[in-house]
């Protein structure tokens, strides 16, 4: 009896999934065209006379670009997990006093547009003498998931039963302890889904790579797009295969981790 | 709970990794930093051609006069919308580059800002540039600059598609033979003219030879001439002569459109010449109309080349080394062929037309052009071009009449300028 | 995640709501070694946020209160002006429609992501076959760079050689200019805005309906309940703390939106599609001569407006912490 019912929320689910990825389609429609068919009407809506030149292009010149904005991205996150479990765990578990006004800080912290923090860090970045490196950008980036990564925490720890530390601590651990060996492999979920977060922000980000590392020699690819915008030409079918490429990593990450997300931002393990 | 402890020790080499690569490469990459330091033998170079790589003509080049210069130079290409705050945020930390190349209407505005050195400091020789084009890097009588190379606007058009309709190029010399030419063509079922009226400085750009045209003067945006020249689009865009899509096409974009082969005209610029060649259709140039005949006066593009104000003074005898090698008349021809631009210099503007002839009516209109922040407009240009393609945009868009939308332009201008 | 949010409003609201001498009788030994390592654990926050946050809102608010020439930018030395930069900003035409742009595009933009994030996370929660993979599909708009995605949907809703169009001439109807026309921008950047925020909203709306209990479903359906009321009833109410978060998140991230509206139609025409990030990045970096006192004072309304939203919130959290 169940069966067809289930093929046909199937068939539902494979047209609203096409719909939403039209734009994607469009995207890869377009890495293949010709300049000369870019703005013909109507458009063709399969690269009838298709081109490779974007992606020969890609291939010959972007890829150190995408090796950098692996690192800045790996990079971010670890920085942001570093930062924001510890901080999660406190304010979650070991709840000191004032731990509301910086969760309330947190929220203040991501109203700020990126271009203001941008225009700030360019300051301290000089002064440090960390402008135009790859660490510098890596905790750039960090500011955009670390107070997100902190609110997940928070929520998802404090929702862990109380019996699982008690354990713990009976058995003589300190806070410390407790947070390394018990609270946060039991989190695995939510450390995931902060990851996953933080490595997309990071990957897709654009004002704090053109400010923090424009002049730097490892760069990542929302820079490396700009080759192919120059003063007076663009080239897009480049620009579109660029994107395409730099997606396949972070879509490969996706299909991985999204088991874990599913599970992930709620406690999960929460009876009431 | 064996596996759990493996499992952390794995995550924790892992993260260690991780952070050692970054900070490895963190490293690695910081000795490009040193730049600008004190008393460095590296020379640090901005300009706005991000489409240029490190296996480029343009960078072999500047490489090579840092060489001759006896020093070794870093070179960064930016997006040209990004420069003018770079430079300025550069100006304010005193991180500016050694040799700064930038579009030519910012230079009235970072030469305000304290941020360029003048050539009287920095003993640049900008004699040989053509005067028109210096005009845009003079402001208070002193020079800011050299420029690299200039380019302008012309009509592009598809000889197969005027043939069609029965219509001779030779014949479109003001606004009425133009508006009568895109009737005919409309009526043969091809499209008529495309250009690019978005809300950025490139669309002031492109409207500036029909404003010029029309004999207005940009103290005065809501004069009859300016009224005309903006009621001549929207009439365009009313008849279907010119596409809706004009109202967001960038220059670029605007060229696809002309590069379909749909269109009898186009206006564009000189950088879009080796694009013409790859079109697959034979194409001419006209010269951009005045309103009553004669050729309208086209704002020039191009950068200039200029030294930003340095701490150490010492610096500024081989950036103008550098600047003298990038501008001198063998590089010169070599530099504009790869840009696509008009030469600075009469000399080696003879020398590009020798070199081919096609250049003669670019040269001619380069000639004839006019810097946007000329007319001791200096900074005020700015101020009055944001006015302007707003009218532009609202008038094109419907939203306003060409008379009303240049009449509010015109007192946001004088509001801004006071 | 409904009692993960409930425990942590919880301990805002016994923050402020204990009286003193239940504090002190809950105090154990090694309570205020305790207070210590909970601080110490937040001390890489709390140096990342002075560092990183505070630094640059600093800069951003003296950049308001000064009158700053790109000369004074350089330099040094500007005036300090009080509140005129603010004054002239909200003087500006372009303020009351700015204004109302950022109300509808942010409203129109939350209401569609939150009700379509919703309505995909209840259906694909029946866990059909490929609903999983089908899942992980949904979040490709984020993984694009928003420079492509704004270029793409720019590219679709062209009005001559856009497919949208082109679809319309096709059945027959009118081709609308949906990005150069002052009725039809806005519109048009909404739908975009939603295409790229709908993954979240479903990220975080599936994992609060993972968080319920499938016995309350089983109870309610006992119970006579039929699909519609088992929503409205049970799931709904049950995912309001998740929603909240959602639609907070939401509200700040859309309020700071521009890449998307900048890409697609520069804010135009004649300011039908300017919001105040537009208008801000517009004053600061857009033109060629920048006015940075206005563009901070811009932001920094900007950052208030979300300050009221958050302040509604925590109200919010604090009255479901009391029904606790």
């Amino acid at each position: 009896m169940r069966r067809p019912a289930t093929w046909w929320k199937t068939g539902v689910g494979l047209v609203l999934t096409a719909l939403m990825l039209f734009p994607a389609y469009w995207m890869v429609n377009v890495s293949f065209t010709r300049d000369q068919d870019m703005r013909k009407t109507p458009p063709n809506w399969f690269p009838v006379h298709g081109t490779l030149a974007g992606y020969r292009a890609v291939l010959d010149q972007q890829l150190p670009y995408l090796g950098t904005s692996l690192l800045v991205s790996l990079g971010t996150v670890a920085v942001t997990l570093v930062i924001a479990a510890p901080a999660g765990y406190s304010l979650a578990r070991l709840r000191p006093a004032g731990g509301g006004t910086l969760s309330f800080l947190l929220l203040v912290a991501q109203m700020i547009p990126g271009i203001i923090m941008a225009m700030g860090f360019y300051a301290i970045y000089l002064t440090l003498g960390v402008l135009n490196t790859v660490g510098g950008l890596i905790v750039g980036d960090a500011t955009i998931a670390v107070p997100f990564g902190v609110l997940v925490f928070q929520a998802f720890m404090s929702g862990i039963p109380a019996e699982i530390t008690q354990a713990a601590t009976v058995d003589g651990a300190g806070p410390v302890r407790a947070f390394w060996s018990v609270v946060l492999p039991v989190s695995r979920n939510a450390t995931i889904t902060v990851a996953l977060f933080a490595f997309l922000w990071a990957w897709s980000d654009f004002v704090f790579a053109s400010t923090l590392d424009g002049g730097g020699r490892l760069r990542p690819i929302t820079l490396g797009i700009y080759q192919y915008i120059g003063n007076n030409n663009q080239q897009w079918n480049a620009i579109m295969a660029t994107a395409v490429v730099a997606s396949i990593p972070a879509a490969a990450l996706l299909v991985v981790a999204q088991r874990y997300i599913a599970a992930g931002v709620s406690a999960g393990a929460v009876k009431d | 709970m064996r596996w759990l402890a493996t499992r952390r020790r794995a995550v924790g080499a892992a993260l260690a990794i991780l952070v050692a690569a970054g900070g490895a490469a963190a490293c690695s990459s910081s000795d490009d930093n040193s730049g600008s330091g004190a008393g460095s033998a590296t020379y640090t170079i901005w300009d706005p051609y991000p489409q240029f790589d490190n296996s480029s003509d343009w960078v072999t080049l500047l490489k090579k006069c840092g060489t001759d210069a006896g020093v070794s130079v870093s070179r960064t290409g930016y997006d040209t919308t990004d420069l003018t705050s770079k430079a300025l945020l550069a100006a304010q930390q005193g991180n500016s580059p050694d040799v700064l190349i930038v579009d030519n209407p910012v230079v009235s505005t970072l030469a305000e800002a304290g941020v360029l050195a003048t050539t009287e400091d920095t003993k640049l020789d900008a004699s040989a540039s053509s005067p028109n084009l210096l005009a845009a890097g003079q402001s208070g009588g002193k020079t800011y600059g050299v420029p690299i190379g200039a380019n302008t606007l012309a009509l592009y058009y598809n000889k197969a598609v005027l043939s069609a309709a029965g219509v001779d190029p030779a014949s479109v010399t003001d606004w009425a033979a133009l508006t009568a030419a895109l009737a005919k063509v409309t009526a043969a079922g091809k499209k008529g003219i495309t250009f690019s009226a978005i809300g950025t400085e490139e669309g002031s750009f492109q409207f500036l030879p029909w404003f010029w045209g029309s004999g207005a003067q940009l103290s005065t945006l809501d004069s009859a001439g300016g009224v005309a020249a903006l009621s001549l689009w929207s009439d365009w865009l009313a008849k279907k002569y010119a596409p809706n899509s004009v109202i967001n096409n960038t220059q670029t974009t605007s060229w696809q459109e002309f590069a379909t082969g749909q269109y009898a005209f186009a206006e564009n610029g000189t950088w879009q010449l080796a694009n013409a060649k790859k079109a697959g259709f034979q194409y001419g140039i006209l010269p951009i109309p005045a309103k009553d005949g004669g050729t309208a006066p086209a704002p020039t593009g191009g950068e200039f080349v200029t030294i930003p104000v340095q701490k150490q003074t010492a610096r500024y005898a081989t950036a103008a080394k550098l600047v003298n090698c990038l501008t001198s008349s063998d590089n010169l021809l070599a530099t504009d062929t790869t840009l696509s631009y008009i030469a600075p210099t009469e000399a080696v503007q003879a020398a590009q037309v020798a070199k081919n002839p096609e250049l003669k009516v670019w040269v001619e209109a380069v000639k004839a052009a006019k810097g946007r922040t000329g007319d001791n407009l200096g900074t005020k240009y700015p101020k009055i071009s944001e006015p302007m393609w707003k009218a532009v945009q609202s008038a094109l868009s419907g939203s306003q009449s060409p008379q009303a939308a240049l009449s509010n332009a015109q007192s946001a201008a004088a509001a801004a300028t006071n | 995640m409904p009692a993960a949010t409930r425990t942590a409003a919880g301990a805002g609201v016994a923050r402020t709501a204990t009286p003193a001498p239940v504090r002190h009788r809950r105090r154990a030994p090694g309570y205020r070694a305790q207070r210590w390592v909970a601080w110490a654990f937040l001390l890489p926050l709390v140096a990342f946020l002075l560092a990183f946050y505070a630094y640059p809102l600093y800069r951003n608010l003296d950049l308001s209160l000064r009158n700053y020439t790109v000369r004074s930018f350089v330099q040094g030395g500007a005036p300090f002006t009080g509140l005129a930069n603010y004054r002239r900003v909200i003087d500006d035409p372009t303020f009351a429609p700015a204004l109302l742009h950022t109300a509808v595009f942010t409203a129109a933009s939350l209401v569609f992501q939150f009700g379509i994030g919703l309505a995909l996370a209840v259906f694909f929660h029946q866990h059909f076959r490929l609903s999983a993979t089908l899942r992980a599909l949904f979040l490709v708009p984020w993984l694009l760079p928003l420079i492509v995605s704004s270029s793409t949907w720019a590219w679709m809703l062209n009005s001559e050689a856009g497919v949208v169009n082109s679809v319309l001439r096709a059945v027959g109807g009118d081709p609308v200019n949906w990005l150069t026309s002052p009725h039809w921008s806005l519109v048009s950047v909404t739908v975009a805005n939603v295409w790229i925020g709908i993954p979240f909203n479903l990220v975080l709306l599936y994992s609060g309906l993972q968080g319920i209990s499938p016995q309350l479903y089983e109870a309610a359906a006992l119970d006579g309940a039929g699909g519609w009321q088992r929503f409205w009833r049970l799931t709904f109410p049950l995912l309001r703390p998740v929603s909240a978060i959602t639609l907070l998140l939401g509200l700040v991230y859309t309020l700071k939106v521009l890449d998307v509206i900048w890409v697609m139609t520069r804010g135009g025409p004649a300011d039908s599609s300017t919001t105040f990030a537009t208008w801000a990045y517009r004053l600061g970096f857009g033109s060629v001569l920048p006015r940075f006192g206005p563009a901070a004072a811009v932001g920094n309304l900007l950052i208030v407006a979300a300050l009221g939203f958050g302040l509604v919130y925590i109200r919010f959290q604090r009255r479901q912490g009391g029904q606790a």
